[in-house]
């Protein structure tokens, strides 16, 4: 009993971690139809900046965590930035294909251009300790305060960004976009202010799920978004991309598919189990668990 | 200027290509004047002459400078450059200088051979390097086909050097480190252990085998093996709640210290596990590398096994530490010692040999008749298999709950 509760927990602890950075790939997706690779490493810059804030909140005496929203700032202007600088002129020259190789090129510019900074560099950086230890005791076995919180924020964040595309006017102008470009200009939409502004949303989703990150697994380097993005990635495809529940229910499957093929079948063999799964599910249900099939517009 | 815009884009692309594909010549740089003409050619040739007087020696380093383990990268950089300023000052070697060209493996198997085959090609026929058994291991091939000699000073896998080849070590083997801590297991009364290790990795995966066929030997009982698949992994949770389920008290963890640190210890005792957790050489470097602010008492009841001791009272031992220090403003860790070992093991092979020749230093080297002595120990390789023969420390960490400290617990020098 208390190895599947133990089995569960660490599960969840993954999953919600998973779930948090799906969010954020899917937004992105959902909007522009771009899959966003450098979305990842907007997660190491979130965690470089805490790394860097988190002395400063030290010695005002705030909580550690209140530097997420120096986080949350630096995040979005990179976000907007790399839309800016790469991913709208490729855009407007090429084709889907082209956009995403640009993905990969930033994702890969990222990891090297922070490693050449000298104040990261090469080295690892292990982050402070952020929320106090403990939480809830099930036949001796503990479930994180930390954990407990990171499934709670994703699921607010989840229904906030449900809401939000829904209910506010950006939000059905980012679905509009998403639906028809040219019919979204002739409604009077400004077409690149709704992308910038999805990424800014996008990104600042990076530097949450870099603080609970940080809060679980308290290690900072340069190529930590590239594993991580990997899995949150599959995550939001076996969920159903662009679809934002479905990021969510994906990354708990991950993460508890990791975790139970390290308990029951095999430690080494988690991974493979992982993409296994991907496989098979992409094989009954290509568009994902909660996706829907669509016929391409003409 | 969306024109401008999309044409700095391009090249910051070419320049991420680029960066990815050349990154070993890149990488490569000469701390002296390069001196590729001055060194002989790798003895593709070996009746060519060996290298005339007074041109200077030219010693190649392979060291991981940036990516995971680049602690250890500089660890190798500052112990060379400190090892060499001291030869040069003193005259340097049969009276040439030495010149040191520094390359990065980025802790890569492919980027090694890339790094290697960039010192070749500069004419290098001594190499110091590389640090792990992963990328040293991709290398070996090359250095004996290349007839290049090339003496790590800390990939400790059995598999690095073989009988009769141009691959040597300053370290002691995996099946002596692993069998060290079974032999430490046995003497401090164990005898139900555990096992969580890297199946991916040449070090982790070496030492659990090692450790494995020592245990058997010392009657140790292994009642649990847990492994992970990569060593990006994050969560140890599952394995360590196998470790106590299991009932076991002492649990084998050969693991770097970028995952001791901020993982395993911590989430070992989480999951309830209270024993001891015992490592290797990897571990050198975890106090910097714990979590502030978290209950760092998780951190006693860890040992591992390491190479030397900074505060050992021998005079080499204490004068290799004032210089480093002096010279580097911190204390030398074991693969800065065995690097600096390294570098005077070649001044006394270059010397035996009357030659900087890779073929004339490979046999000076492999003389058991050369004993050197050195801030790790004073050996000899008198094994054929360019394996010294020396002792290990014991080392534990404490805490009292703030920071972590590291303590000699027992020098050993031979197993009974």
């Amino acid at each position: 009993m208390s190895t599947f509760l133990q089995t569960l927990f660490v599960g969840l602890r993954l999953g919600s971690i998973y779930a948090l950075v799906a969010l954020g790939y899917t937004m992105v997706y959902g909007i522009i139809r771009l899959i966003n690779f450098a979305h990842g490493d907007f997660i190491m810059v979130g965690g470089y900046t805490m790394i860097f804030t988190v002395p400063v909140m030290i010695a005002l005496g705030l909580p550690l965590w209140v530097s997420v929203f120096l986080a949350i700032l630096v995040c979005a202007l990179v976000g907007m930035a790399t839309e800016l600088v790469a991913y709208r002129p490729v855009r407007k020259k090429g084709t889907s294909m082209t956009a995403l190789i640009t993905a990969i090129a930033v994702s890969l510019l990222l990891e090297n251009l922070a490693q050449a900074i000298p104040q990261i560099g090469p080295n690892p950086k292990v982050a402070n300790k952020i929320f106090a230890a403990g939480g809830i005791r099930i036949a001796n076995v503990t479930l994180d305060w930390t954990t407990i919180l990171t499934i709670c924020i994703s699921v607010i964040v989840m229904v906030i960004l449900y809401q939000f595309t829904q209910k506010t006017k950006i939000g059905r102008a980012m679905r509009c976009v998403s639906e028809d470009k040219p019919a979204s200009i002739l409604m009077g939409i400004n077409v690149n202010r709704t992308i910038v502004t999805t990424f800014a949303i996008g990104s600042s989703l990076a530097a949450i799920a870099a603080l609970m990150y940080i809060a679980q697994y308290p290690k900072v380097y340069t190529t930590m978004g590239s594993i991580l993005g990997l899995k949150a990635f599959v995550a939001a495809v076996l969920g159903g991309i662009g679809i934002i529940p479905g990021a969510m229910l994906g990354g708990f499957v991950i993460g508890l598919v990791e975790s139970f093929t390290t308990s029951y079948v095999s430690s080494s063999m988690a991974d493979a189990f992982v993409f296994l799964i991907l496989i098979i599910v992409l094989i009954i249900k290509p568009a994902g668990i909660l996706g829907k099939n669509m016929g391409e517009k003409v | 200027m969306r024109k401008l815009i999309s044409l700095l884009l391009v090249l910051a692309l070419a320049m991420s290509v680029v960066a990815c594909a050349a990154t070993a010549p890149a990488a490569t740089e000469a701390t002296e004047a390069p001196a590729a003409e001055a060194t002989e050619a790798p003895a593709a040739d070996a009746t060519e002459a060996p290298a005339a007087l007074n041109e200077p020696i030219t010693l190649g380093v392979i060291s991981p400078n940036t990516g995971a383990l680049a602690v250890y990268g500089a660890a190798v950089t500052n112990a060379v450059d400190l090892a060499v300023s001291e030869i040069n000052a003193a005259g340097g070697i049969l009276g040439q200088q030495v010149n040191v060209i520094k390359t990065d493996d980025q802790f890569d198997p492919a980027e090694t051979l890339n790094a290697f085959n960039s010192l070749v090609s500069q004419g290098v026929g001594l190499i110091v390097g590389s640090v792990t058994s992963g990328c040293t291991s991709a290398i070996t091939g090359a250095a004996n086909e290349e007839g290049v000699v090339l003496l790590t000073p800390s990939a400790t896998a059995d598999s690095i050097t073989t009988a009769d080849d141009y691959v040597f070590r300053a370290c002691y083997a995996d099946s002596f480190q692993g069998a060290i801590a079974a032999y430490y297991a046995k003497s401090a009364g164990y005898t139900d252990v555990g096992v969580v290790y890297c199946a991916a990795d040449t070090y982790s995966k070496g030492l659990y085998d090692s450790f494995a066929a020592a245990a058997a030997t010392y009657g140790l009982n292994i009642k649990a093996v847990e492994s992970t698949a990569s060593l990006d992994v994050q969560d140890y949770t599952n394995q360590f709640a196998s470790m106590v389920s299991s009932g076991v008290q002492f649990v084998y963890a050969p693991y770097y210290y970028d995952v001791i640190g901020p993982y395993i210890v911590t989430q070992a005792r989480a999951a309830g596990y209270t024993g001891i957790i015992m490592g290797a050489d990897g571990y050198d470097g975890t106090p910097d590398y714990v979590v502030e602010g978290a209950d760092l008492t998780a951190f006693n009841n860890v040992y591992w096994t390491n190479h030397y001791d900074p505060t050992d009272t021998d005079p080499l031992v204490q004068k290799f530490v004032a210089a480093y220090t002096a010279m580097w403003g911190s204390t030398p860790n074991a693969i800065s010692a065995l690097a600096y070992d390294a570098v005077y093991m070649y001044k006394l092979a270059i010397e035996n040999a009357g030659s900087a020749e890779p073929a004339a230093v490979r046999d000076a080297l492999a003389n058991p008749a050369t004993t050197f002595s050195g801030v790790t120990g004073t050996f000899a390789f008198n094994d054929v298999t360019g394996t010294p023969s020396k002792g290990a420390v014991i080392l534990s960490f404490a805490s009292d709950g703030t920071s972590v400290t590291t303590k000699l617990v027992d020098v050993i020098k031979e197993l009974k």
